[in-house]
């Protein structure tokens, strides 16, 4: 684990049931650089640095993969639908071309 | 006589900066650092040249006008079943005039439950932003939707 980025897993709706289909929004706090800009004080390009892979996954059983260049926004975010099966931990790993390596965890507290 | 000499000379070496500083900061961005990918390369890399059918079960949502290229919300629906045999495999999100025209590329499980996918991406120019859909049978949809933008997001 590298230097700790700020991360955020959603689920809407807040309260849901098993079986119901609900968005999983993943928003992380990352400068997805393209490598083509100039650093306005020093002239010199900005080194590229973007996340490139990110898995969702269910108790540890990936359920979404994707794969991500650099033309995603700065901070960016991630939302999928996702099927409630029980009680479980919804687990997103990312990793950005530098190598740097992260995840986010949430418990999925269905009710009823 | 000297200031105005010297006037004249800021003039001119002003002048040649202006002329020469365009071209040669062209000529340093033309390799872009990160990926180039033009949008025809990034298709038939994805498709392996198998043909791509335009749908209208593919519902994507963009704004018409950005006011600003390095937030460009983009939302992906899909008409689909979400069986073990009938799902939405992948969805590409791509644009025609990026210099990497890949965005994303999402590979969807019937856990899942819906074929959806949204995120902001950023766009250099008015350009077109492409969903390319592959289903579980292999074969492949299209949607496209054009989007103005007034100040672009990738310089």
């Amino acid at each position: 684990m590298a230097e700790a980025r700020k991360s955020m897993i959603k689920f809407k709706p807040k309260k849901f049931k098993v079986g119901d289909t609900i968005k999983v929004d993943f928003i992380v706090i990352h400068p997805m650089e393209t490598g083509t800009r100039k650093d306005k004080k020093t002239g010199k390009v900005k080194p590229a640095k973007f996340i490139d892979n990110i898995t969702f996954s269910l108790d540890g059983k990936a359920f979404t993969t994707m794969k991500v260049w650099e033309t995603v926004s700065t901070n960016p975010y991630f939302s999928v639908n996702f099927k409630v099966p029980g009680k479980g931990k919804i687990t997103v790993d990312y990793t950005d071309n530098t190598g740097e390596k992260n995840s986010k965890s949430k418990k999925l507290k269905p009710k009823g | 006589m000297e200031r105005r000499n010297f006037i004249k000379n800021i003039c001119a070496v002003t002048a040649v900066a202006a002329v020469v500083s365009p071209s040669s900061l062209l000529a340093k961005d033309a390799p872009k650092g990160g990926n180039v990918l033009t949008y025809d390369a990034a298709v038939s890399a994805i498709t392996g040249g198998k043909p791509v059918a335009d749908s209208d079960k593919i519902k994507l949502t963009v704004p018409e006008i950005a006011e600003n290229g390095a937030v460009v919300p983009v939302k992906v629906n899909i008409e689909s079943p979400m069986t073990e045999s009938d799902y939405v495999k992948a969805i590409h999100v791509l644009t025609t005039k990026n210099g990497n025209a890949r965005s994303a590329d999402v590979m969807l499980t019937p856990m899942n439950a819906k074929g959806y996918f949204a995120t902001r991406i950023k766009l250099a120019g008015t350009q077109d932003v492409v969903a390319l859909v592959e289903l579980s049978d292999g074969s492949f949809l299209r949607a496209a939707k054009p989007v103005k933008v007034t100040i672009g997001g990738c310089g």
